[in-house]
C-alpha cells in the first residue's frame, strides 16, 4: 500500500512543512468546530426557549388572552384591525367569542372578563377579623391568563388528529399575612340638596271655567277678595279662609305636582389613608393539573423529580417544584396549609413551561374551588397523533375557538426575535458559507503547501521512479503524507475547536429571545390591557458552543477529506513527472 | 527477463535516436547509436558535456524511450513497452547510481536501501536482512542507522551502491558515480563496481568525465553531439 515508515520519517524529519500544513488545517477545523458548535449552541438555546412545549410532550397550547390570535403557522400574531370587531359578526363565535377591537380597543367581553377575574385584588381588610386579630390569607388571582371554560377541552379532544387535550389553571397567588387595623376607612354619604326648576303645565280651558266657577262660588258665599296674595294683617278667618279656598279650587294635577328625575350615577375616588397594618404580602405561581393525565399538562411525570404523582380523587395532595421547596424548606410528606385546609407534599417537580410554571401544583378541580373558578381553566395542552398533523390542529382549533391563542413548536420557533433570533439568523445564513469559506481556504492552504513540498521533491520522487515505484505507488505515498498531516491537523484542530468553543461560552454575553405568543405572567392579559400591542415572552439564555462528539469526528472527517484533497492533487503532480525529465531537471 | 540470450548479449541498439524539442529547436540529444552490450561488461562512456552520455543512461535504463530505433533489453524490445512494464524492468532488473546520490534525506542508509526492495514486494524482514548485508557489503555496517546528511559524500554514494543492489539487477547504471567525491573515494567506488561487475555478472554501464574512472572499464565509448565516435566490439572481460 505505502510504506509507513517512509511516510512517519517524512512527517517527522520534515516537521516545518508537516506543521504548517496541518496548523493549516487544523485552523480550517477549529474554526468550523466553533462555527458548527455556535450553530448547534444557538439551537440549543432556541430549543431551550421552545422547550415549554415540546419538554412536555404538547403539540399545541391554547390558551385566551386578551385581543388573542392564532399564531399557527401562516397567521400573523399581531391583533389585525380588520380581522373583526366587537360588532362584527364573525367575532362571535363559541364562548371565546369576541374578535379584534383594533389596535387599542379592547373587546368588552375581554374587558369584563379581566375586570370579574381580577376583581379580588382588594383587600377587605374589614371582613378579615375584628380589629387586632392576626390573620392569614391566599388570594388566587388571574394575572396570567384570561380563564374560560372547560368543556374547550372536550371540544378540542374531539377534533381529527387530536390524541389528547389535557386542562390547565395557572394563578397568580397573594399570601398575606398580618394584624386587622383599628380602622379600615368610614365613609359618609347623604345630606346633599338637590334643587329644580319645574315650569307647571298649562290650564286647559275646561280647567280654568272650572276655577272661575269654583273662585265665584267660594268667594261668593264668603264675600269679597279675589285673586290676591295673603293680606298683611289678615285675621284669622279671613286671609287664610282665601288661600284654602285658592288651593281648593286648583286642579288635582297642579295641587299634587310630581316631577320624577334620577340623580346621575358618579363613582367618586377619593384618597383615604391608609390604615396602620403590618399586612405582609408574598406571591407564588400556583397550577391546576389533572391527576388522571400524568403524561401531558403543565407537569408530567417525566418532571418528577421526588415522590410520587398526584392520586386521583386526593384533592388534598399537592406537587412542588424543586426550587419553591429548596427556599421554603418542603420537602415530600411536607404539608402547607391555605386558608384553612392542609395540603400534603406528595412529589417534587421540575417544571419547564416558560410563563406556566407554578409554585405549587393542585388537583385541578381543588384550584378551582379554592379560586372560585369553577369548571374554568386557562390552558388547555394538545398532543397530535403525529409532527404533520400539528399545523392542521392548531388550524381546527383556531377555527373552533375563535380568539383563541394556539401555539405551536413550530410557529414558536418562527417568531423568536431578539438578540437569540437575529444571531440564529446569522448563523444560519452566514454560517454555513463561512464554514465553506474557512474549509475550503483550509484546504488550498494545504494543497498548496504539498504542490510546494512535490515541487521541492522532484528529485525524491524522480529517484523513487527509477528504482522501480509505480506512479500509483508514489501517489498513494503522497496521499499517505498527505492523510497523515490531515490527521495531525485535525486532531489539533479538535483541540483549536474546542478552545474556540470555549471562548464562546466565556466571552458571548446573554442573548435575549423574544417569543411572540407564550403566555407569561406580565405580558399577556394585564399588559394587553394596559395597551401592551401583543403577547410576548422575553428570555435571556445563555450562549454555549457544544462540541458534541459528532462535531469532532466531522471536524477530524474534514481534515483527512482535506488532506486527501491535497495529496491526491499533490500526487497527481508527482504522478505526472517523468522519471527521466525529474532526474534530467534536477541533475 | 530471466531468459539468457545465446550471445550473453544483454542490450542491443540499433539506430536509436532522442530528439527533444526546446523552444521551436529539435535537440537530438541521441543521434542514431547502434550498439551492444553485453552481460558483466563493465562499460564507460566519456564525452563532453551535452553529448548524450546520460541520455543514453536513460534510454538504457528505461527511463526513457527512444524517439526512433529500437532498443532490445535482454531479448525484449522496450520501445514497446508501456509505463507499467518499464517500471517492472526497472525495479527488477536496473540499478542505477547518480552523480547526486539521491538519497531520500528523510530515511536513514539501511531505509534507503529498503526503498528499493519495496516494489520487488519483499516483506520488512527480508528487505531489513538484505538491506543489513548490502551495506556491509559496502562497508557501512556501522553507518546503517544515519540520515544521508550525517554521512560523507563516499559513504552515501557507497549506500546509493548498496540500494541500486538491492533489487539484484542484472545491470547497473551509473551516472557520473565519482563526480562528487574525491579521487581516493572515487576510486574505492570504482573497485565496487569492478567487484560486483565481476564477481556477480553484472553489467556496468558508467558515465564519467574522468578519464581515470573510464580506464578501469573494460570498455569506452565516446560520444560527441549524441553520437558513438567509435564502437568497439563488445569485449567480454
Amino acid at each position: 500500500m505505502f510504506q509507513i515508515g517512509y511516510v512517519f520519517n517524512e512527517l517527522r524529519r520534515r516537521s516545518g512543512r508537516t506543521i504548517l500544513t496541518a496548523l493549516g488545517l487544523a485552523a480550517g477545523v477549529g474554526l468550523v468546530i466553533g462555527i458548527i458548535g455556535v450553530s448547534q449552541g444557538l439551537d440549543e438555546a432556541q430549543a431551550k426557549v421552545l422547550a415549554p412545549l415540546s419538554s412536555i410532550g404538547t403539540d399545541v397550547l391554547v390558551t385566551r388572552v386578551v385581543g388573542a390570535t392564532s399564531t399557527s403557522p401562516g397567521t400573523s400574531p399581531t391583533p389585525s384591525p380588520s380581522a373583526g370587531s366587537f360588532n362584527d359578526p364573525r367575532a362571535g363565535g363559541g364562548f371565546f367569542g369576541g374578535g379584534f377591537g383594533g389596535n387599542n380597543n379592547l373587546n368588552l367581553q375581554d374587558v369584563s372578563a379581566l375586570e370579574s377575574e381580577n376583581q379580588n385584588v382588594v383587600t377587605d381588610l374589614s371582613k378579615l377579623g375584628k380589629p387586632g386579630t392576626k390573620f392569614t390569607h391566599d388570594f388566587f388571582l388571574s394575572a396570567t391568563l384570561l380563564s374560560f371554560p372547560d368543556a374547550a377541552v372536550q371540544q378540542i379532544e374531539q377534533l381529527p388528529g387530536v390524541t389528547s387535550a389535557t386542562p390547565g389553571l395557572t394563578l397568580l397567588a397573594e399570601h398575606q399575612t398580618g394584624t386587622v387595623p383599628q380602622i379600615v376607612a368610614s365613609f359618609q354619604t347623604g345630606g346633599n340638596t338637590v334643587q329644580q326648576n319645574v315650569t307647571a303645565p298649562a290650564l286647559t280651558a275646561a280647567q280654568q271655567a272650572a276655577i272661575q266657577a269654583c273662585f265665584e262660588k267660594r268667594f261668593a258665599a264668603g264675600g269679597g277678595g279675589g285673586f290676591g296674595g295673603p293680606q298683611p294683617s289678615a285675621s284669622p278667618g279671613s286671609g287664610g279662609e282665601r288661600r284654602g279656598a285658592f288651593e281648593s279650587c286648583l286642579p288635582a294635577s297642579l295641587r299634587n305636582f310630581r316631577a320624577t328625575f334620577r340623580n346621575p350615577l358618579r363613582t367618586i375616588q377619593q384618597i383615604v389613608n391608609p390604615p396602620q397594618t403590618d399586612i405582609q404580602t408574598t406571591s407564588y405561581n400556583v397550577a391546576g393539573i389533572d391527576p388522571a393525565s400524568p403524561h401531558a399538562g403543565l407537569v408530567t411525570t417525566d418532571q418528577l423529580t421526588a415522590g410520587k404523582w398526584l392520586t386521583a380523587g386526593q384533592p388534598n395532595q399537592i406537587l412542588v417544584a424543586s426550587s419553591y421547596a429548596n427556599k421554603n424548606n418542603l420537602k415530600v410528606g411536607s404539608t402547607i396549609t391555605i386558608n384553612g385546609t392542609t395540603y400534603t407534599v406528595v412529589g417534587l417537580v421540575n417544571p419547564t413551561l416558560t410563563g406556566s410554571t407554578a409554585d405549587i401544583y393542585f388537583p385541578l378541580s381543588t384550584l378551582q374551588k379554592m379560586s372560585s373558578k369553577a369548571g374554568r381553566v386557562t390552558q388547555v395542552l394538545v398532543k397530535t397523533s403525529s409532527a404533520s398533523n400539528v399545523d392542521a390542529v392548531a388550524a381546527e382549533i383556531s377555527k373552533l375557538l375563535p380568539g383563541a391563542q394556539v401555539v405551536t413548536t413550530k410557529s414558536l420557533a418562527a417568531q423568536v426575535t431578539g438578540s437569540l433570533g437575529d444571531a440564529k439568523k446569522l448563523s444560519s445564513r452566514l454560517g454555513g458559507a463561512l464554514g465553506v469559506i474557512v474549509l475550503a481556504a483550509a484546504f488550498i492552504i494545504a494543497i498548496l503547501l504539498t504542490l510546494s513540498s512535490v515541487a521541492k521533491r522532484v528529485r525524491e520522487i524522480g529517484t523513487l521512479r527509477a528504482i522501480g515505484w509505480s506512479k500509483s505507488r508514489v501517489v498513494r505515498q503522497v496521499l499517505a503524507e498527505t492523510v497523515g498531516i490531515g490527521l495531525f491537523g485535525g486532531v489539533v484542530g479538535v483541540g483549536i475547536g474546542y478552545a474556540a468553543a470555549a471562548a464562546v461560552g466565556a466571552f458571548t454575553p446573554a442573548l435575549t429571545a423574544t417569543t411572540a405568543g407564550v403566555p407569561n405572567i406580565g405580558s399577556s392579559s394585564l399588559a394587553r390591557f394596559v395597551g401592551v400591542q401583543s403577547s410576548t415572552t422575553t428570555s435571556t439564555v445563555s450562549l454555549h458552543a457544544p462540541v458534541h462528539p459528532t462535531t469532532l469526528l466531522l471536524g477530524i472527517g474534514f481534515a483527512i477529506v482535506g488532506g486527501l484533497l491535497a495529496g491526491a492533487i499533490g500526487g497527481w503532480r508527482a504522478a505526472r513527472l517523468a522519471p527521466a525529465e525529474a532526474l534530467r531537471n534536477v541533475g | 527477463m530471466s531468459e539468457m540470450n545465446g550471445n550473453g548479449q544483454l542490450y542491443k541498439l540499433d539506430n536509436v535516436s532522442r530528439t527533444f524539442r526546446v523552444g521551436s529547436q529539435e535537440v537530438r540529444a541521441v543521434d542514431g547509436i547502434d550498439l551492444e552490450i553485453g552481460r558483466g561488461e563493465f562499460v564507460a562512456v566519456q564525452g563532453p558535456s551535452g553529448s548524450g552520455k546520460s541520455t543514453l543512461l536513460q534510454l538504457l535504463g528505461a527511463l526513457d524511450k527512444p524517439t526512433s530505433g529500437s532498443l532490445s533489453f535482454d531479448g525484449r524490445e522496450l520501445t514497446k513497452l508501456g509505463q507499467g512494464d518499464l517500471t517492472k524492468v526497472r525495479s527488477r532488473d536496473i540499478g542505477f547510481i547518480f552523480q547526486s546520490f539521491n538519497l531520500i534525506p528523510t530515511l536513514t542508509a539501511e531505509e534507503n536501501v529498503e526503498l528499493a526492495m519495496v516494489p520487488i514486494g519483499l516483506n520488512r524482514g527480508k528487505r531489513r536482512a538484505r538491506g543489513t548485508d548490502l551495506l556491509e557489503q559496502v562497508g557501512l555496517a556501522t553507518r546503517s542507522k544515519h540520515l544521508p546528511s550525517k554521512l560523507s559524500g563516499g559513504e552515501q554514494q557507497r549506500v546509493a551502491i548498496a540500494r541500486a543492489l538491492a533489487n539484484e539487477p542484472r545491470v547497473l547504471l551509473a551516472d557520473e558515480p565519482t563526480g562528487n567525491l574525491d579521487s581516493q573515494t572515487a576510486d574505492e567506488v570504482v573497485a565496487i563496481l569492478r567487484k560486483l561487475s565481476q564477481e556477480r555478472d553484472v553489467t556496468v554501464v558508467l558515465v564519467t568525465h574522468a578519464d581515470e574512472v573510464a580506464t578501469r572499464a573494460t570498455r569506452r565509448l565516446r560520444m560527441r553531439d549524441g553520437k558513438l565516435l567509435d564502437q568497439p566490439a563488445p569485449s567480454l572481460s
